[in-house]
């Protein structure tokens, strides 16, 4: 009897040590902030995956082991994760007390990650980084503080097939009411004239991107002082009827509905595809992909304005994270000159001037990249963004899905995104 | 020979004042609790935990993943006045339906195809359980890149044939009808798995009885298969209309639930409350709905069931 009742204790206190360990807050091997000299772990999250055989992921690899090499008392164990996960992982992981340590996250969406308690501030060393190429003032948290860095700038570039347009006889167009025409040709010819897409698999990173860079163009502010989207006007009306005018004659894939920045992209460099808007990290792949793809600044809004916006990823510090210190010298070495110089051999155009006074930039090898950042540089101007973008972004995705299956106006089509951005 | 023994009552003693003698149950019994105990406390945890803190988590506000304040059936009255909530239960209906209607015979002409097999079986069993043994991500990301429009092998057959690019997912109806058949596609092997198993326990001598007074095969499967199989088929039905109501992964790879929310079942609707919108008090309220709704299907599915088996 007396076992049997040991045997009752035993599996009772199994039961509840289950249930406790269940319900009790993880906690770290180590709580305090390890000194410099011991051994660090970071755990770093990036979308590129650098087993992958592109310049980009290269870079990475690289960056990270040239950190490694230079601090050997701290290592790097790098995640990868998609932007779309990182996005509604990252909430999660940081009300957990999970968060990485490092973390890249695409300008737009650091405000709403800040809001979502995502970030740690900043340490104060990073305000005595000052040689920025752009402001980082939209890089900030509820608060109004710095919670990132930026670590690459890109902006909207218009691309065109040059051998499509000189089968239809089209010159490269220059304002977005000859876009429309020549797609409208181009369909004719059985091409899809202009590529976007409407689809939310990928956060709806083509129509949105391309809607930060149009409201630039425009001079249409995105959200009004108390944060509401506030863009449905005459101004932000000309998004809507461009994209309603190319749906009218043509010029819009079939498939638009359901395309995204990946089918996007495929179908340029697969030669379907005769023009569209992307970032401009895609013209050192597209050079060397498909010859026939070229570039050029973006056609001219009604306000002859081609300057967009200045976008890219940025690294911040994860909520709760136990090495700060550590993680900031991470960061301030992934935005320093040899690893921006590592990135710019992959295409991608470092954010900081002392970079630049690199051997490397003076070279011809350096050309593209040097003319990617100085077009960034006359291009692009930075702005602000409400903790929403998210909302924003899929909004514009289901108002497309609407405009070209509904027939919407573009007036009805701006109108439905502001909706969906304030619900 | 072996016997075995009935585990008899013990009589320890009389109960206070009753004159009532005290039952008390066999060690044996008692024994029980070992396994009861644990169980208990797994089934607490992983379950009933989580379903009394996703009703905690719909009465109160959220902001991101914090819960904030207590704010009643809010979210419940938010939920059933969605003028959206209708079309997500019918289109959670006709995709689980449409799939259970798609895979259940397949999973049966292929388990009975299997059972009569003498050479190969094992090697035509494994290619019939491809399907299921990838994940439902590379299901839906291999017929996403297969059905592309600009550069899928099922466009290059199409337009080769001269009726131009397979857009299945741009247009609301064709995308629903898509992602039905892929996730029947994807599931039927399970259906054929439980089949295969229960075709293996009928007698070989009914249908050898069948043959001798003059039965075919459609005799034999109506009269003995079927009937050997209608509880199989129950469970079946419970068990793949469980994994379609739930099923978010090959939606979500495909569609997202677009186009113009044709696609988004009320499983769909939770993942983008809770990963778009980041409202996790109106994704509880939605998951509570959909819980409700599998206990009414799993009953209904059970009312089919013989009572004897239960």
């Amino acid at each position: 009897m007396i076992n049997k009742r040991w045997g009752f204790a035993a599996t009772a206190a199994v039961a509840a040590g289950i249930l406790l360990v269940g319900c009790s807050g993880s906690s770290t091997p180590s709580e305090s902030e390890a000194t410099s000299d011991e051994p660090v772990t970071l755990t770093y999250w990036d979308f590129l995956d650098p087993s992958q055989d592109n310049p980009r992921a290269k870079a990475l690899k690289d960056n990270i082991a040239g950190f490694e090499a230079a601090n050997p008392n701290i290592s790097v164990e790098l995640a990868v994760v998609s932007l779309g996960d990182m996005l509604s992982r990252l909430p999660q992981a940081a009300a957990a007390g999970q968060a990485p340590d490092v973390f890249k996250m695409f300008t737009p969406t650091v405000p709403q990650m800040a809001a979502a308690g995502a970030y740690s501030p900043l340490p104060s060393a990073a305000s005595e980084i000052d040689d920025w190429l752009r402001p980082a003032d939209n890089l900030v948290g509820p608060d109004g503080a710095q919670v990132a860095v930026p670590y690459e700038y890109r902006t909207c570039a218009f691309y065109y097939n040059e051998k499509i347009l000189a089968e239809i006889g089209a010159s490269v167009p220059t304002t977005y009411d000859e876009v429309v025409e020549v797609a409208g040709k181009a369909a004719a010819a059985g091409y899809a004239g202009f590529g976007t897409g409407f689809s939310d698999t990928d956060n709806s990173a083509v129509i949105s991107t391309f809607f930060d860079c149009f409201m630039s163009q425009v001079d249409q502010e995105i959200w009004n002082e108390d944060g509401e989207a506030d863009f449905a006007t005459k101004k932000g009306e000309e998004f809507g009827n461009f994209l309603a005018d190319l749906r009218d004659v043509g010029g819009l894939p079939t498939s638009v509905v359901s395309d995204s920045y990946g089918t996007v992209s495929d179908g340029l460099l697969n030669g379907t595809v005769a023009m569209s808007v992307l970032g401009t990290e895609r013209i050192v792949t597209y050079a060397t992909q498909n010859p026939d793809l070229k570039w050029a600044p973006l056609p001219l809004a009604s306000t002859g304005d081609e300057t967009g916006t200045t976008i890219g990823w940025t690294m911040g510090i994860g909520a709760g994270s136990k090495h700060v210190d550590a993680a900031w010298k991470f960061i301030e070495y992934m935005t320093g000159a040899e690893a921006g110089t590592n990135l710019a051999t992959g295409g991608e155009v470092p954010t900081r001037a002392s970079t630049y006074e690199e051997a490397f930039f003076s070279t011809p090898e350096a050309d593209t990249v040097n003319s990617i950042a100085e077009y960034v540089e006359s291009n692009s101007e930075p702005h602000g963004y409400s903790d929403n973008w998210i909302g924003l972004a899929t909004g514009l995705s289901h108002a497309g899905q609407e405009l070209f299956l509904n027939g919407l106006s573009g007036s009805e089509f701006i109108k439905s995104a502001q909706d969906a951005a304030n619900q | 020979m072996s016997i075995t023994r009935e585990p008899s009552t013990e009589v320890t003693g009389l109960a206070a004042g009753s004159g009532v003698p005290v039952v008390r149950r066999p060690r044996k019994d008692r024994l029980v609790w070992l396994y009861v105990v644990p169980v208990s406390a797994v089934f607490l945890f992983v379950f009933i935990g989580p379903l009394i803190y996703t009703a905690w988590t719909a009465l109160h506000e959220t902001t991101y993943y914090e819960i904030g304040e207590f704010s009643g059936l809010n979210s419940f009255v938010e939920l059933f006045s969605d003028p959206s909530l209708p079309a997500q239960i019918g289109i959670t209906l006709m995709f689980s339906v449409g799939a259970l209607v798609i895979a259940l015979p397949a999973g049966l002409l292929s388990a009975i195809v299997l059972n009569g097999l003498h050479r190969f079986k094992r090697t035509v069993r494994s290619l019939f359980l491809l399907t299921w043994l990838m994940s439902q991500a590379t299901a839906g990301t291999i017929w996403l890149w297969f059905l592309n429009p600009n550069f899928g092998p099922a466009t290059a057959i199409t337009t080769s044939l001269g009726f131009g690019p397979t857009d299945v997912f741009s247009s609301p109806t064709t995308a629903l009808i898509a992602v039905t058949l892929i996730t029947a596609w994807w599931s039927y092997p399970q259906a054929m798995l439980l089949f295969l198993g229960a075709l293996q326990t009928v007698p070989e001598e009914l249908y050898e009885s069948l043959k001798v007074d003059g039965g075919g095969i459609w005799r034999s499967f109506f009269n003995i298969t079927l009937p050997y199989l209608r509880n199989t088929i129950v469970s079946v039905v419970i068990v793949l209309l469980m994994l379609y109501v739930q099923m978010v992964t090959i939606i979500l790879v495909t569609t997202r639930g677009g186009p113009l929310g044709a696609t988004e079942t009320l499983s769909m609707s939770v993942y983008n409350q809770t990963f778009v919108e980041f409202d996790l008090s109106g994704a509880s309220a939605t998951a509570l709905l959909l819980f409700a709704i599998n206990i009414v299907l799993t009953l209904v599915a059970i009312r089919f069931r013989r009572k004897e088996t239960l």
